[in-house]
């Protein structure tokens, strides 16, 4: 592997003169977009966390109602910041691992700004209401349409770019690359053109294969294609073993699809069907171990560097996040588990270390990395990229760990019948609260990280070293 | 086979296809072809065999209801799932009588379904002849006038809108209904 994360080195770092030269205006459109959207929702979810203490909040105005925030908030971040950041990003190392310029950037612009439209296009139908009813599938029927458009124009392009690659072995980021954009595909058809035909049980099963396969077949293989390239690139060391991330590759492909029906544990859904919902979701243990255990093993040594490389930092908080998440969705699926955590508001903590402690750490991680190198300017300022990662670990944190208690315990009280529901919401105030202000801190994250990148691009701070 | 995945991207991309489909598959247009249940309306005339009664569609009104709880996300505070826990069908329940529990063939005509993910406000699945209008009215213009310490949000146009008002009614009396489960039909005082 050391050889060929070298030859990724030549082709994406300190070329020799007269070597590719990548435009990545593609990325960048990409990328700025990305984390512009990443502080309009982050204000979005600040409100709807106040919700929760405040529920009388602008409660008047129907578009600003929880109901049509809450959808807001979510594809917001999935889509505008999370999804659009992995694409800036992939972008940017595909072209790298295959030592070739991207196939073509004007195909890539106009995917931007069709991209873009979406977007917009989604907030101003959320706002209005216009929902289609189901989650992550919320977005009326023609900007689902022009979501499969664009996913096309991006797949084709990132195919057309490997097809060309002048290295004839791929790096494991470019197999999950692939993998992403051909499940992805089929996932958001399911999802949302499938579930029109179906009614009940039977779509719900299709609406669960899509919203969970969102995350496993969508945001962690992407997410990962980051970690395996920006892992080795950031520390300068290269990846433990090529081994490992196949059989972490091939079993994230096998395993993942089959785990849909654990949303539906204990619920109106056949019971075999619960059953190897389960069986599968214990089994994810295999693929997410053999990625961790890998990335652990590429630092060993190196762990010294964390102290002030904070993409680094970023990245192997990440891989702990990831661990962490990956370790508490198989225990979720035990019928026993999941008879307190389910519904609770232990979810939300587990979903948001997954979207954003793991998978939206990697790609901040890699929006750091690749700023000052596509735009060939100096970081603005490494001390406040230092205190974004702080805001974010310790309102994290203290988000995932508050609602984890306050989830167990709202579930523990639902178990037990004698205890009204309303006090079950009563006790639940102090946990609400602490929520939000981390969220506070998380959006201070947020708010740090996108001047940092915003100042950077517009800057004039050249980088001391050429690009 | 996987070691030539790794220089050909075609096999990449094939074998990552097949292997998905596999699962893809057997999980989704399979289990609805094995479970015939879950396509066939509830109906039941044996008290034997459990609870009796009839799944009928929604009619216009009660569909046009439907479409403000989309609109609005009540979905999203509100399951409509009583599962097969103890707990759940005591709290579904009414007047120390457990409701059934929920199954698939009372869903049959939802579209798109709405059993939801977050219980941040009670289920709703047998909620249906649970309180009258005024109840409604009373509460959908400030929850907390009616349970303190709710976090419902307050629905104010949906009281102000006669015809919305009473769609949405008409909607929630249906929830849980097919099902004749309940000792009496009047209204929680
Ligand atoms: C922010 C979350 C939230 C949203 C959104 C929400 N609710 Fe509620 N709802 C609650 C909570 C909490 C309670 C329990 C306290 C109470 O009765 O107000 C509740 C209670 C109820 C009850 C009484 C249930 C019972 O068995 O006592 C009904 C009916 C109801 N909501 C209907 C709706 C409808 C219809 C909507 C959409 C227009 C809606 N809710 C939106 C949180 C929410």
């Amino acid at each position: 592997m050391q050889e060929q994360i070298s030859r990724a080195e030549i082709a994406g770092g300190a070329a020799p003169s007269g070597a590719l030269v990548h435009e990545d205006t593609t990325a960048k459109w990409f990328l700025v977009s990305s984390v512009a959207y990443f502080f309009i929702v982050g204000i979005v979810a600040v409100v709807i966390a106040a919700k929760f203490v405040w529920p009388e909040l602008m409660s008047t105005i129907p578009a600003m109602g929880y109901g049509r925030l809450r959808p807001l908030h979510v594809n917001g971040m999935l889509f505008g910041w999370l999804l659009a950041a992995d694409m800036a990003l992939t972008y940017y190392l595909i072209p790298r691992l295959c030592g070739v310029r991207l196939w073509s950037e004007t195909l890539g612009k106009a995917t931007a700004i069709l991209w873009n439209a979406i977007i917009l296009g989604a907030v101003v139908s959320l706002l209005m209401g216009w929902n289609q009813g189901l989650e992550y599938a919320e977005l009326p029927l023609p900007l689902d349409v022009a979501v499969v458009v664009a996913w096309i124009m991006y797949g084709f392009n990132l195919f057309m770019t490997i097809s060309q690659r002048r290295y004839p072995a791929m790096y494991v980021s470019i197999w999950y690359v692939m993998g992403t954009i051909l499940w992805t595909a089929f996932v958001y058809l399911t999802g949302n053109f499938a579930v029109l035909f179906t009614t009940g049980v039977n779509q719900a099963n299709l609406n669960w294969m899509y919203v969970h396969n969102a995350v496993g077949l969508i945001f962690t293989p992407v997410g990962l294609a980051l970690a395996y390239y920006f892992i080795p690139k950031a520390s300068n060391t290269p990846l433990y073993s090529h081994k490992l991330s196949m059989i972490g590759f091939w079993s994230l492909a096998f395993v993942y699809v089959w785990t849909g029906a654990h949303h539906m544990l204990h619920g109106p859904i056949s019971q075999w069907l619960q059953t190897i919902a389960i069986a599968f979701s214990v089994m994810l243990l295999i693929p997410v171990w053999a990625a961790v255990y890998n990335f652990f093993a590429t630092m060993k040594g190196q762990w010294h560097q964390l102290r002030d490389n904070v993409p680094l930092k970023f990245l192997m908080s990440g891989v702990v996040f990831y661990l962490l998440t990956c370790f508490q969705g198989p225990m979720h699926s035990l019928r026993a588990v999941n008879a307190i955590v389910s519904k609770t508001d232990w979810i939300p903590g587990h979903a948001h270390m997954a979207v954003l402690g793991a998978f939206s750490f990697f790609a901040i991680a890699g929006a750091y990395y690749m700023v000052p190198r596509v735009w060939g300017k100096q970081l603005y300022s490494d001390s406040l990229a230092n205190w974004s990662y702080w805001m974010w670990m310790i309102g994290g944190i203290g988000f995932f760990v508050t609602l984890w208690l306050g989830g167990f315990w709202q579930g523990w009280q639902w178990n037990n019948p004698a205890i009204p529901f309303i006090d079950t919401v009563v006790a639940l105030e102090p946990v609400w609260l602490v929520r939000f202000f981390s969220g506070i801190l998380m959006f201070a994250g947020i708010l740090f990280f996108s001047y940092n990148i915003l100042a950077t691009v517009l800057g004039e701070k050249p980088k001391p070293t050429a690009a | 086979m996987l070691r030539k995945a790794d220089t050909s991207a075609t096999w990449a991309a094939i074998i990552s296809l097949v292997l998905f489909f596999i699962g893809g598959i057997l999980t989704t247009v399979v289990p609805p072809l094995v479970d015939t249940t879950w396509a066939k309306p509830f109906e039941n005339a044996d008290p034997a065999k459990g609870p009796t009664g009839k799944l009928t569609p929604l009619n216009e009104l009660q569909l046009q209801g439907r479409q403000i709880y989309i609109r609005e996300g009540c979905w999203y505070c509100h399951t409509q799932q009583t599962r097969t826990l103890l707990a759940d069908t005591k709290r579904s329940g009414w007047k120390g009588v457990d409701s059934p529990v929920s199954t698939p063939d009372e869903f049959v005509y939802d579209d798109p379904h709405l059993f939801g993910t977050k219980r941040t406000g009670p289920d709703l699945s047998r909620v249906g002849g649970k309180y009258d209008e005024q109840w409604h009215r009373t509460h959908f213009r400030n929850p907390r006038d009616l349970v303190p310490g709710s976090i419902m949000p307050p629905y104010p146009w949906l009281v102000e809108d006669a015809a919305e008002f009473k769609a949405i009614v008409a909607y929630m009396q249906t929830l849980g209904r097919a099902k004749d489960w309940r000792p009496d039909n009047d209204y929680e005082e």
